[in-house]
């Protein structure tokens, strides 16, 4: 058992675990940070997917340890209320179903855009393809993701 | 519930709506609660209670909207707040069998509806002018130029005797939101703020976590437990075995603190297994299914075309793993689980504790997807057992390992269909012969029940439908659209296929085939024109299926080696959702995709192969088509809608694939 000094949505956190538990027990069983999901634990089906410095990562088969004093922003520190560009658009074309993998499937889109503002099909399959929606969203993720880049850069 | 119905001034009246014994009387703080689905308080604060459980169907929204439309007030007006089981207060609260919209619509409506009349009557005598010179709006009731707010009429209207008003419903065409609004999900703020709570968000103060070692093949028992290095592990409380049946699939749970030290307690455990099947084999059992298809029926003249087709195994594999959370005490039980019947639960749990059902407390959350899995109980019954051997609330969580490998899986099944066709090539009689497993989670279901869906066949083909129903050699469940996939799909390969080998067009020979003049003809009509000329180069399948009360028709677009657009006309009767109708078919079309060109559960030594989305080859993005869902106008009553586009999806899919139909996935040996 160690202390760990996390940053988690812009807040100091303080974790007593093993070094090698994966982050997401500790967001979810220690923080109370419930936004990101359980999915596989494996980091086969991105329902987890939280940023660590800004890059999307999976907490499930990432180790406390290795985020240590690095910044991790899980879906509840996108904005206080919904009104992030990603967020918004996911409002607009109403993609949830079940919701459970749109926590990750928004984080892996916040990811994209921040690298690439304007991404083609090509670029939007690589960077979701290992997000699974077991509802089947992807049509409206797609459409999502374009609206999302429209409103990142201020059009309409 | 209802005692008299008719048209009065194009209003749809109905009268003595189910009351609340108690909740009418003035005392106490006002409170207007015509039944138990919609309640005003005294500040004219909206709640409508959702009896069935929302895995991503959208029950709650429909709901809201139903009531909003009845109260005369915008969806974000009304609080929407999930049911607990109780079957004598709700009556069923199952969501299966794509009846929860069907189902609530009345009622909904029916008790939203007497509350505004309600309000109306108080206000009216209020003011003492007549009933019908007042109007509700806006969560006011309006008298010319004056207006009293429901808040302010709650108290006079909980005192009305609701039987001495006539309560009058909406009539469609004054819908405002109801088949209109473009309104998301009422839940859908809170997902993307990631502030929705799923049954794995559920943790009582208090509550340990539990894993479960599962057995390692097929029926395996657990003989002798080693469990000296797992209780050794920091944070393990306990190593609790799990009979199976009374406690789940069974297996040995190991119980800690939290989640991970749990894990690496089951790393840990040290177990012997026997008996079962270690054997099994997936590809045995299709041949076994092939081998006890029912004998040909007799054909009316020479048979020109049979073929057989093979249905694999598949999983649930809802996005959130099995969990529930359960806390035994000598007095009583609690469960916080996402479940499809926490009605039916609360009985079950009843039963298996000698509980009375009042002393049960069964607490529906939100799931992340069901598809019929979470309709099985055997998490459940594995929290209230390791409650019970821990004294403590214990969340029990699967890992998507667990999940994967002991589901309560769609059955497999084998089709055999033969034909007699006229000089065109159609087909004047059709035998379908069906070798399947019965749902051991459902063993109260007889075969006759099965055939039933076999029956769903609409174009004018007369023939049999005859059915083999073998002992099932692993678990089986309900899984979207049951039994229809199996049989509805059959009978549309074998349409296509039939097709394709006379050379008469997939839309030619429906169109040919199917009733002048019906639903189905109409839905069908409406796809084909939606999805104009086929793109050069493209193979196009089609396909028709009617259920719930509700048609759809498929056309289907293949180029490149993938699906590129496929359109979907739907007539669901009234539409009360327009996204969440396309986002059910949408959803189903993509469970098309996925088990048509890959996913299946496979068995070899006595064990599921698949363990994660890694093997489970469900669609991801980049392989998901373009889907254009067409809404037929209809007045059909509320159709039944989340099962509904699997089916003819499925068989427009194979049969515009250009693969060869040998049944489910297509182009990889199945099973």
């Amino acid at each position: 058992m160690s202390r760990y000094r996390l940053h988690v949505n812009g807040e100091r956190r303080v974790v007593d675990v093993p070094g090698d538990t994966p982050l997401l027990w500790a967001l979810r069983e220690q923080l109370g940070v419930l936004g990101p999901k359980y999915g596989c634990g494996v980091g086969a089906c991105g329902a987890c997917t939280s940023l660590v410095d800004g890059r999307a990562a999976r907490p499930c088969v990432t180790a406390v340890a290795d985020v240590a004093g690095r910044q991790v922003t899980t879906i509840e520190g996108l904005s206080a209320d919904g009104d992030h560009p990603v967020q918004r658009a996911w409002l607009e074309l109403d993609v949830a179903q079940c919701g459970y993998c749109q926590p990750g499937q928004i984080m892996s889109t916040v990811a994209l855009l921040s690298r690439d503002p304007d991404p083609d099909d090509a670029a939007i399959d690589a960077a979701l393809r290992d997000n699974v929606c077991r509802c089947g969203t992807y049509s409206r993720i797609r459409a999502a993701v374009r609206r999302a880049a429209r409103l990142a850069r201020g059009e309409r | 519930m209802i005692t008299r119905r008719g048209f009065l001034g194009g209003a749809l009246v109905v009268s003595a709506p189910l009351v609340v014994p108690g909740l009418a009387a003035a005392a106490g703080p006002a409170e207007l609660a015509p039944t138990v689905f919609v309640r005003l308080d005294g500040r004219g604060r909206i709640t409508a209670t959702v009896p069935r459980p929302d895995a991503g169907q959208g029950v709650r929204t429909v709901v809201a909207l139903l009531v909003a439309e009845e109260l005369v007030v915008d969806l974000a007006d009304v609080r929407v707040e999930q049911a607990p089981g109780d079957t004598a207060r709700y009556g069923s609260q199952v969501a299966s069998g794509s009846r929860s919209a069907r189902q609530l619509t009345e009622p909904m409506r029916t008790a939203a509806a007497t509350a505004r009349c309600l309000l109306v009557a108080a206000a009216a005598a209020r003011w003492g002018v007549p009933v019908e010179e007042c109007e509700a709006r806006g969560g006011s009731v309006h008298h010319r130029d004056r207006r009293l707010p429901y808040g302010a009429l709650v108290r006079d209207a909980a005192a009305l005797d609701p039987a001495s008003v006539p309560v009058a419903l909406v009539p469609p065409q004054r819908w405002r939101l109801l088949g209109k609004t473009r309104a998301g999900r009422v839940d859908a703020r809170d997902v993307v703020t990631g502030r929705a709570r799923y049954g794995i968000d559920t943790r009582p103060r208090g509550a340990l976590v539990a894993v479960v070692l599962r057995p390692p093949w097929i029926g395996a028992r657990a003989g002798s437990v080693d469990d000296a290095a797992a209780r050794a592990v920091p944070g393990v409380v306990a190593v609790v075995p799990l009979e199976p049946d009374a406690a789940g699939q069974g297996g040995v749970a190991v119980i800690a603190r939290s989640t991970p030290e749990a894990l690496r307690g089951r790393e840990a455990l040290r177990v012997t297994w026997h008996g079962g099947t270690p054997a099994a084999d997936s590809r045995r059992w299709l041949d076994e299914l092939e081998a006890a298809l029912p004998a040909p029926a007799a054909a009316p003249g020479p048979v020109a075309f049979e073929a057989t087709y093979r249905l694999p195994l598949l999983a649930h594999a809802p996005m959130e793993p099995m969990n529930a959370t359960a806390h035994l005490t000598a007095t009583g039980l609690a469960v916080w689980a996402p479940v499809q019947d926490p009605g039916g639960l609360r009985t079950e749990l009843a039963r298996r504790t000698g509980l009375a059902e009042a002393d049960v407390r069964v607490e529906t959350a939100l799931s992340g997807g069901a598809f019929g899995r979470r309709l099985d109980t055997d998490v459940v019954l594995e929290a209230v057992a390791c409650s019970r051997a821990a004294g403590a609330p214990v969340s029990v969580q699967w890992t998507r390992d667990d999940d994967m490998r002991h589901d309560s899986y769609r059955p497999m099944s084998v089709h055999r269909l033969s034909a007699v066709v006229d000089g065109s090539g159609l087909p004047t009689w059709r035998a379908h012969a069906v070798a399947t497993w019965p749902l051991t989670i459902a063993p109260q279901i007889p075969p006759e029940i099965i055939k039933l869906s076999g029956d769903q066949f609409r174009y004018t083909v007369p023939g049999p439908v005859d059915l083999a129903v073998l002992p099932a050699p692993i678990r089986t469940g309900f899984w979207r659209s049951v039994y229809a996939g199996h049989f509805q799909y059959a009978e549309e390969l074998f349409l296509g296929a039939l097709g394709q080998r006379s050379g008469v067009d997939q839309v030619d020979l429906r169109r040919r085939l199917l009733p002048p003049g019906s639903r189905l003809r109409r839905a069908l009509d409406a796809a084909v024109e939606r999805a104009g000329a086929t793109p050069p180069g493209a193979l196009r399948g089609v396909a028709c299926h009617e259920d719930f009360g509700s048609v759809c028709a498929v056309v289907a677009d293949r180029a490149g080696g993938r699906v590129r657009r496929v359109v979907a006309a739907v007539d669901v009767g009234q539409v009360l959702h327009p996204s969440g109708v396309r986002a059910q078919v949408e959803g189903g079309v993509m469970d098309a995709v996925s088990t048509v060109f890959g996913a299946q559960i496979t068995v070899r030594d006595g064990r599921v192969v698949q363990s994660s989305f890694r093997d489970y080859a469900w669609l991801r993005i980049d392989r998901a088509p373009e889907v254009d869902v067409v809404l037929v106008p209809s007045d059909a009553p509320v159709g039944g809608l989340g099962e509904l586009a699997f089916p003819p999806a499925a068989a427009a899919l194979a049969v515009g694939s250009g693969h060869e139909l040998t049944g489910m996935p297509l182009g990889v040996e199945i099973g």
